[in-house]
This record gives structure tokens, sequence and C-alpha cells, in this order.
């Protein structure tokens, strides 16, 4: 079965409890997935039940999709994700978002916790996505080009949309939240970096790594959708302070800031409603 | 994984059942270092291919063999030769020993290469402790599925090179006489060398040496909660402005005039070992 087959299968199967078209898609990442529970009218499907999507399989993370009214916004989330650590191939990780933009979406918003480079950063801070590094030697275009689904050569020159990084710095104004904005670096995990590695990927200007999202947003900007990134930075990486790192803490920092991300994320689906609405 | 658990655990019942100590500490013996394995006493040694799941190695200048036996007073195992991932093995099969000597007892494991110098300090025939890595193979031992007896799904890696065995090591090294270079391994897929314009990115990265294994066995062993020390052996200077090229036999001619030194230090170094 071709992709844009099997796509078609999960968007019939999710399409026919559907009552109306989401425009905004969210991915929502490690200890962040709680945002979904605020969705309204929703519609829940298990990854399991989806034709064609695989099972999630790390902690903190639910794996499903919810759909509904956030805001006034017609949403559709992912609560958890497929990463590549996990086994999954380039495909599988980001089959969720052509799914997605079949079923409608034109705005993504991808989540993510991060380890942070920058040393202005703190544990805890939220930053918009300005901009990515593929450092994980793969790419989820690789083979055939479909062009039913996207150009050969996909430009990545703008790949987070510059409107929606200023449609973010705002929501983070009205939220009260203040907002940092960065360079993330996608590496394939499922190690934490070396501390040498930590320092390479800030020469190479890195301001937060993570082990998600890049392959996410390859896809989304191949299928034509606007993305705006948001990290959550869950602990600082490697060697920038002197202790060891563990998704425990990962999943303790995000806790600690949901309230922040949560106040942000619903201020961004307000903004994009209203945008829709102008 | 499953299978990966059961080959392990089959491999190293094989083992026991010849070996005469229960090693505590692994040695990984690079190109044209084995020969430190002819030191150890009432060496109890085993083909690879004897081995269940064991894959071969291919390489010149690697015997392919486990020796066991007692060292310096340290029950140990040492790897005479080992698996890259250049040779087509995957990285769990270029890992698969570290989990074998873990399945044995092992708790410390010293892991040894023959590494090209970048930092334009170092001089060939240099032995450096390892303080750091960087992986440039691409890949990643640890993907897919996790198995939490193995292991955390996420290992932390800020310490992958114990900070008490490299004091340990630095220590005996100095005992004997011997100054030691310090620096961070880049570990590249190979089989190519690096191009000069390759070498200059790397330096600029932060890398002292590159060489074409190391990283995997490191990112297993840490997983598996081994303590690590790495020793690097410069048989040639890969300067990226001033590169002339390089031969395998070139490695390991500066590898055979280093190896008396290296063997006294590891020697040093495991006597010193608590």
């Amino acid at each position: 079965m071709s992709l844009v087959e099997k796509r078609d299968e999960a968007v019939r199967y999710i399409q026919s409890e559907l009552s109306e078209t989401p425009k905004t898609g969210l991915i929502l990442g490690s200890g962040l997935g709680v945002l979904a529970d605020e969705i309204e009218d929703a519609k829940v499907f298990a990854y399991e039940d989806i034709p064609g999507f695989s099972g999630s399989t790390v902690a903190g993370h639910a794996g499903r999709l919810v759909a509904g009214r956030l805001k006034g916004e017609p949403v559709i989330a992912m609560q958890g994700r497929f990463h590549y650590y996990e086994g999954h191939d380039m495909k599988t990780v980001t089959f969720p978002v052509r799914v997605m933009a079949a079923l409608g979406v034109e705005t993504l918003v991808v989540t993510n916790a991060a380890g942070g480079i920058n040393e202005s950063f703190n544990a805890g801070d939220l930053v918009i996505i300005e901009d990515q590094i593929n450092m994980m030697n793969d790419n989820p275009l690789m083979g055939k080009n479909d062009e039913a689904l996207g150009p050969r050569f996909p430009d990545m020159s703008t790949a987070y949309d510059p409107k929606l990084v200023a449609l973010a710095e705002a929501a983070g104004h009205n939220a009260g939240v203040a907002l940092q904005k960065g360079v993330y670096v996608g590496n394939t995990g499922p190690t934490y970096e070396t501390p040498a590695e930590v320092r390479m990927l800030a020469t190479i200007g890195g301001d937060m790594v993570g082990m998600s999202t890049v392959p996410e947003v390859i896809a989304a900007r191949h299928n034509g959708l606007r993305v705006l990134g948001i990290s959550c930075i869950s602990n600082m990486a490697a060697g920038i302070l002197d202790q060891p790192l563990s998704h425990d803490e990962v999943i303790e920092t995000t806790e600690r800031v949901k309230s922040d991300f949560l106040n942000v994320m619903k201020s961004v689906v307000t903004k994009l409603n209203e945008e829709g609405e102008n | 994984m499953k299978d990966m658990k059961v080959h392990v655990h089959e491999a190293a019942k094989s083992l026991q059942q010849k070996l005469n100590n229960e090693p505590k500490v692994g040695l990984i013996l690079g190109s044209g270092l084995g020969d430190l394995a002819e030191e150890i006493e009432n060496p109890v040694k085993t083909k690879y291919e004897d081995i269940p799941h064991f894959p071969v190695s291919t390489v010149e200048g690697h015997a392919g063999q486990l020796v066991a036996g007692s060292l310096e007073g340290q029950e140990v195992i040492a790897m005479q030769g080992r698996f890259h991932y250049y040779e087509g093995y995957s990285m769990q099969d270029v890992t698969f020993p570290v989990r074998v000597m873990k399945e044995l007892g092992v708790e410390k494991l010293i892991v040894t290469n023959a590494c090209g110098g970048m930092n334009p300090s170092f001089q060939p025939g240099d032995l450096m402790i390892i303080e750091d890595h960087i992986n440039m193979t691409g890949d990643n031992p640890l993907m897919g599925p996790n198995d939490e007896e193995l292991g955390p799904r996420f290992p932390d890696m800020s310490t992958a090179y114990s900070k008490e065995l490299r004091d340990i090591c630095e220590n005996a090294a100095e005992s004997i006489g011997f100054s030691m270079q310090k620096g961070v391994y880049v570990g590249i897929s190979g089989p190519t060398f690096m191009s000069a314009a390759e070498l200059k990115m790397l330096r600029k990265l932060g890398g002292d040496t590159v060489g074409m294994s190391t990283v995997p066995e490191v990112i297993v062993a840490r997983h598996a909660g081994i303590e690590v020390l790495g020793i690097s052996c410069i048989t040639d200077m890969a300067v990226g402005e001033e590169i002339e090229g390089v031969s395998h036999d070139e490695v390991i001619e500066t590898a055979t005039k280093a190896k008396p030194r290296f063997i006294q230090l590891v020697k040093q170094t495991l006597s010193s070992l608590a």
C-alpha cells in the first residue's frame, strides 16, 4: 500500500467520527499531553485503533488523537508521538502529520521537552523554535517523492513560520509568560548527549536539543503546513550544570511549568482562531 | 530485543563453563594493541567463532578471541580484536560482547583504540586518556525498544568516562614516568579516513582524536551501568591543515612502537584498581 493509500485509510477512519474539520494540529511532547484534556466535545482515537498508526511506547506519552474545540478553534491533538529512537522509521514517525494534513489541518503546533544548551536558558523556560538543525542522519522524505504530497526538494528557509513566531510572542505576552527564542537541534537519542556533544551543538548554533520534532516539521513543510514550535526546557543539557540527567527530571519540570505551558498554548490557539476569523 | 537477551545469556553461559575466573574488569584491545592479552596469567582463550551468537572479526590486525585470566591481581577478560561498524555489523552486534561481559560480572571496562590525533599538540605514539566522546557514527546501539532490565530508556552520558578511573589512570602514568594526553574522542563510522575538510570540521566541533570504534561500546557499557576508562593510542596525525594521507600499515606500525608503553600503562592502572 502506498503512503497516500495508507494515509487515506486512517483519514477515513477518523473523519467518520468528526463533526467538523480541524484547522490546527497539535503535537504534545513529553509531559505536555495535558493540554488535550482541555479540548471540548472531544473525540478520542487510541493510536492502536487507527489504521496505519503504531503504538507509542515511552513513559509520559499517552498515545491517542483528541479532536474537538480548544478556545473556539477546531483542533486535533496528538497526545504522545512516535520517536525515531523507538525503532520506528521516519515514515512512521511522520505518518500522523500526513494524516492531519489530509484531515484539513493548515497550521501545526509542535511541542517538545528539550535540554537547554544556551546558557541564558533555565529549566522550566518555554522557547519559541525559530529554526532547527537536523542531526538525526535521516530524513522522512528519503525515497521516491509523491508530488501529491509535496515537492521533491522542499524549501526549509522558513520552516518555522515567522508570522507564527510573532503570534506566539504576543500570546506569551498576553499569558504573562516570558518566552525565549532559539534553534532546536534534533538528535536521535536515546542516549542523552555527552558534555562534548553539547559543546559541539553550541558551536554549530543550537540553543536546545531533543529527540523529536525535526522529522515532523520536515513532513509538515513538505505537506505545505505552517509550523509553530514550542520547546519546554526540561533540564539543562549535559555539562552545563554539574549533575546527571534523568527522564524523571524531564517529567518533573514539565509538571512544574504545566500551567505556564497551558496558558501560553491556549493563548496561541485563541490567536490562531482570531487570525482565522479575520 | 528479547532474542538479544537470550543470546547474551547463552554466550555468557557457554563462556562460564570454560572460565576458571569471575572477571570484574573487561578490556577491549584496539588495532595493534592486542598483545596485552599475552600478559594475562592462567589464560583461558576462546575464539569468537566458538562463542554462541558472537559475530566474527574480519579486519587485519585483530585476532578475534576472548582471553580471561589474571592481570596485575585483577580478574580480567580481554577482547583481542573487536567488531567494527564499518565491517557491516549492526550496532547491536558491535556491542554484543559488552553485554556478555556485563552478564559475566564485569563492573569496569577499559576500552582502547588506535586513532588519529587532530589536536596539533599531540604526536604519533602519544597515549591519551579519553575524557569524553562525540558520537558522529550516525547511529546509536540503543535505537529500538528498550529493555529496562538491561538499562534505562534514556541513559545519562554526562560522565560517560569515569572521573575516578581517569584519575587512577593519570596517577598510574605519573608513577611510571609517562606523560599522558587528555581529550575528546570523535567516533566516526569509517571505513574511509576523514578528508582534510572533515578533520578541520571535527576539530572545530571539539574533537582531539578521531577513530572508528569505542563510541558504541561505551554507550552500551554506560547503559549497562559499567564504569568506563578509555585510552587512545595516537597512531597518526590527523590535522586537517597538514594531512598527508595515512595507511592501515602506518597505524599498525606506530601502535606496535607504542605498545610497550601502552602495556605498561594498562598494567599499572589495573594494579591501582581497588
